[in-house]
């Protein structure tokens, strides 16, 4: 398994409809966490958000790694406790190996975040 | 089936030679041993008389399992229980995968195939498990989830839709006495042991009899099995009374079929249902007269009679009674005697008694499987910690410098000189917004409007009761964009206490735990000013202000506050950039005589301040005036979570507070008890031996004896007194330099 390094990006709070609308850089990558939280990566500009009062933070709280398929799979078989979506892309998030993990999941690879206070046991428990 | 001499297992230390193709009990028969000494083996998984210790695990169905050369089976004790595994227990690193499908079998038998193909036919995604090739369901739970044990360790399957039930049915088994003699087996045992090549002797069936197998029959009612360690002969008893004894060395037992139920009865309430076998109605055999009805709790036909004279007459208060159904095979033997016991003593015949998981004993590792303990977080720190050779330690759910070693040097170094720590623990919070300000009135005592952009104010958060759940910083960042802070172990409940007051008020706010995505250091100590000047920051803010500047080249939030009880700042900013600004102040400061502080140190520089810790200082009905922070609360707001508790409470003549206490000598433990006399009037919270005022300071709990405050005090069998907090710099002009 890969070292799981800080991923760069901005946090933002906003109103659910103001990120419902927002349009996203191309080679963005945007995390919807909550109905009104998203993770977007790499870090993007404030304005993107029609939200006066959004939160718009850079944000490298998360670590992660790019894994591939197969062995992303065969890790979470064992430590998901909830069925992953089928389709792809998607976007997964809850409990793998007790820890809380957002997942990515392309066709060909699956990105694992975690809280970067939680790396370290996650490289543990996905070695 | 060919007798290859190379293939040999280990029984009770000795060499034991077995035939390719037999599983581990008929190995043992095969040499003439009984692996529980006695008792009707039935070869299919359903009776506790074959378990054994194999390969270090205890409790196997040597009937389950394969023989293979090496095995090392060790037959438990014939009157205690198998020993506890020492030393390294296989198994204990087992995994358990999750499987989804739309329906799931249990069983592969004629039925269970059927059940299969028709779900399959239905373009249903099936999975199927089978105990004969090795996978064992143990359970089924709410999920639903059916959990069984493969040869690749555990497999949690969640269906979608239902589970069938295909295991068949089980033999009954006799009751009688001398039911625990070797030589009985169920007549397909029989056929099967016939089948394998062992020499059953002369055989006597009773009941239905065994295929293939020239046995003569026993007619009439069972009476006893007589012989000493296996059994010699059998007595019945004829319809004229008379008893007749039949002389064997093997009986063949064959009186009905119970549904192996187990599963199905587990699963009240899911989707389960059973086909075939499993799901007909049991035989229900003649009430037994005496002997052991279930052999895995040792429970006898007297012991039905008792618990039944003592008022014990549902199915269920029998079982709990007797512990009957309890044991090893779950009822499996027991079931149908004391249904039948019950029935004769005129019940109706009562329904099973409920399954529950497991149904088949489980080694540590496989129901440990892959399962984690709860992780420790780490801030971005922590690698820099062990490498300065810090002690770690668990301290308000975060691993934690307790000390660098020298935690007396730690202390001087903030007292007489500057030291960071690592405050990336506490909870952080932003909140903006146009109901950022109503959210934050309402929730906490202190008036929030009148707190300026830039400025900081020490808070407490109450509960509707007025008691103290948490404390904090609210620190203003602009009209409507506020910073909270919290403690860090109880960072997590605060965040949840704070957006559910949001969502229930119904306020325009957003909401942003960045806890874990900021570290905070804090730089504290009388030349802390000296430090922040050579890292580029030589306005610092003012006490309890806080702005954005630039350390060493790292963009900062500082806040000024004092929690050490000298000059302090707290430097929040990207986690990112942790070590990065730990490193260069470290080097900054290091003409300064700079040293990190742990835990410990800051824990006694609070102590001296009279700083409570929240759940270390207050209990869970701590309200601010118990806990002397009257000051914190304001109760000419409106309102806010908390007051009307207050105002209702400080009706009540005051019972306990916390007080400042200080003694001579060595300080005691926390948790020590306070005594007046030989009354004993509370107990200490924390506790310290302060370097710098030479005596041990205290906070603790004193009940009020006729309205007052105890002054003079024992502790630990020494004198010691109450006394006004802080302990150090009362006029906190040092924090404020």
């Amino acid at each position: 398994m890969p070292e799981l390094k800080l991923f760069h990006g901005t946090r933002i709070v906003a109103t659910p409809a103001a990120l419902d609308t927002a349009v996203w850089p191309q080679d963005a990558l945007a995390l919807r966490l909550a109905p009104d939280e998203v993770f977007v990566t790499p870090a993007i500009t404030a304005d993107i958000v029609d939200d006066q009062h959004a939160i718009v933070a850079p944000d490298a709280g998360f670590a992660g790694a790019w894994i591939v398929p197969d062995e992303a799979l065969e890790f979470l078989q064992r430590s998901c406790e909830w069925e992953l979506p089928l389709e792809r892309p998607a976007f997964a998030q809850g409990a793998v190996a007790g820890l809380p993990v957002k997942l990515w999941l392309e066709d060909d690879r699956v990105l694992f975040l975690v809280p970067a206070p939680y790396a370290t046991d996650l490289e543990e428990r996905m070695a | 089936m060919t007798n290859d001499k190379s293939l040999r297992l280990i029984v009770d230390g000795s060499l034991v030679e077995f035939f390719a193709g037999d599983n581990a009990l008929v190995a043992l028969l095969r040499a003439g041993l009984h692996p529980s000494q006695g008792g009707c083996l039935c070869l299919a998984g359903d009776c506790p008389h074959c378990l054994a210790t194999v390969d270090g695990v205890s409790y196997v169905r040597t009937c389950q399992v394969a023989a293979r050369p090496g095995m090392v089976i060790k037959r438990h004790p014939s009157d205690a229980p198998p020993p506890l595994p020492v030393g390294d227990c296989p198994g204990t690193d087992i995994i358990a995968r999750h499987i989804y499908c739309d329906v799931v079998v249990i069983g592969m038998g004629e039925s269970g195939r059927a059940a299969a193909a028709e779900a399959q036919r239905d373009g249903k995604d099936v999975i199927t498990l089978d105990a004969a090739a090795g996978q064992e369901v143990i359970g089924i739970y709410p999920g639903p989830l059916v959990v069984a044990r493969t040869r690749d360790g555990m497999a949690d399957v969640h269906p979608h839709g239902e589970i069938v039930v295909a295991t068949g049915a089980a033999e009954i088994h006799p009751v009688a006495p001398g039911n625990h003699l070797a030589g009985i087996v169920t007549a397909r045992a029989a056929t099967r042991l016939a089948v394998a090549g062992i020499d059953l002797g002369r055989v006597v069936a009773i009941g239905t009899p065994p295929e293939g197998i020239a046995v003569e029959q026993a007619a009439g009612e069972l009476v006893r099995f007589d012989g000493v360690d296996r059994v010699e002969a059998v007595v019945m008893r004829n319809e004229n009374g008379s008893e007749r004894k039949i002389e064997c060395d093997t009986v063949s037992i064959g009186l009905g079929l119970c549904p192996r139920d187990a599963l199905l009865r587990m699963g009240n309430g899911l989707a389960v249902r059973a086909v075939g076998a499993a799901a007909r109605t049991s035989d229900i055999p003649a009430c037994p007269r005496a002997g052991t009805v279930c052999h895995c709790a040792g429970v006898t036909v007297d012991d039905l009679e008792s618990v039944r004279a003592r008022g014990f007459h549902e199915l269920e208060l029998v079982k709990r009674a007797t512990l009957a159904g309890t044991g090893t095979c779950q009822g499996s033997v027991c079931l149908p005697y004391i249904r039948s016991f019950l029935a004769d003593r005129g019940e109706s015949l009562q329904p099973p008694f409920t399954a529950r998981p497991v149904t088949r004993q489980l080694t540590v590792g496989e129901a440990a499987a892959s399962s984690y303990h709860q992780a420790t977080p780490r801030t971005a720190l922590d690698g820099e910690h062990r490498r300065l050779g810090a002690q770690m330690e668990r301290a308000g759910g975060w691993w934690r410098p307790w000390s660098y070693g020298d935690t007396v040097g730690e202390y001087w170094a903030v007292r007489k000189g500057v030291s960071i720590g690592d405050v990336s623990t506490l909870g952080k919070m932003l909140v903006s917004g146009p109901g950022a300000l109503e959210l934050l009135e309402r929730l906490y005592p202190t008036k929030v409007a009148t707190l300026k952009p830039g400025r900081s104010r020490y808070v407490l958060l109450l509960n509707e009761r007025g008691y103290v759940l948490d404390d904090g910083l609210i620190c203003r960042d602009d009209k409507t964009r506020f910073t909270l802070t919290f403690t860090s172990g109880g960072s997590s409940f605060a965040e949840l206490w704070v957006r559910d007051w949001a969502e229930s008020w119904r306020l325009d706010v957003r909401l942003l735990n960045q806890t874990m995505s900021l570290g905070a250091i804090n730089v504290t100590g009388p030349l802390a000013h000296e430090l922040l000047a050579r890292a580029g920051v030589g306005d610092p803010p003012q006490y309890l202000h806080h702005r954005t500047a630039t350390v060493t080249g790292i963009l900062c939030r500082v806040f000024r506050l004092s929690f050490t009880g000298e000059v302090s700042y707290e430097l929040h900013h990207s986690v990112a950039d942790s070590v990065t600004l730990w490193r260069r102040l470290l080097r900054l400061g290091a003409d300064l005589g700079i040293k990190p502080h742990g835990v410990e140190a800051l824990l006694m520089l609070r102590l001296e301040k009279g700083h409570i810790v929240v759940g270390q200082d207050t209990d869970f009905d701590s309200t601010p005036r118990r806990i002397n922070h009257e000051w914190a609360v304001k109760l000419d707001k409106p309102d806010f979570v908390g007051r009307q508790a207050i105002l209702r409470t400080d009706k009540v003549p005051l019972d306990r507070q916390l007080a400042g206490l200080e003694m001579e000598g060595p300080a005691p433990a926390e948790g020590a008890l306070i005594w007046k006399g030989s009354d004993y009037v509370g107990f200490v919270t924390s506790s310290v031996f302060s370097p710098v005022l030479g005596k041990a300071v205290m906070l603790g709990w004193l009940k009020l004896l006729e309205g007052e405050l105890p002054a003079e005090l024992t502790i630990v069998g020494r004198p010691a007194r109450r006394v006004p907090t802080p302990f150090y710099d009362s006029e906190g002009s040092r924090a404020r330099a």
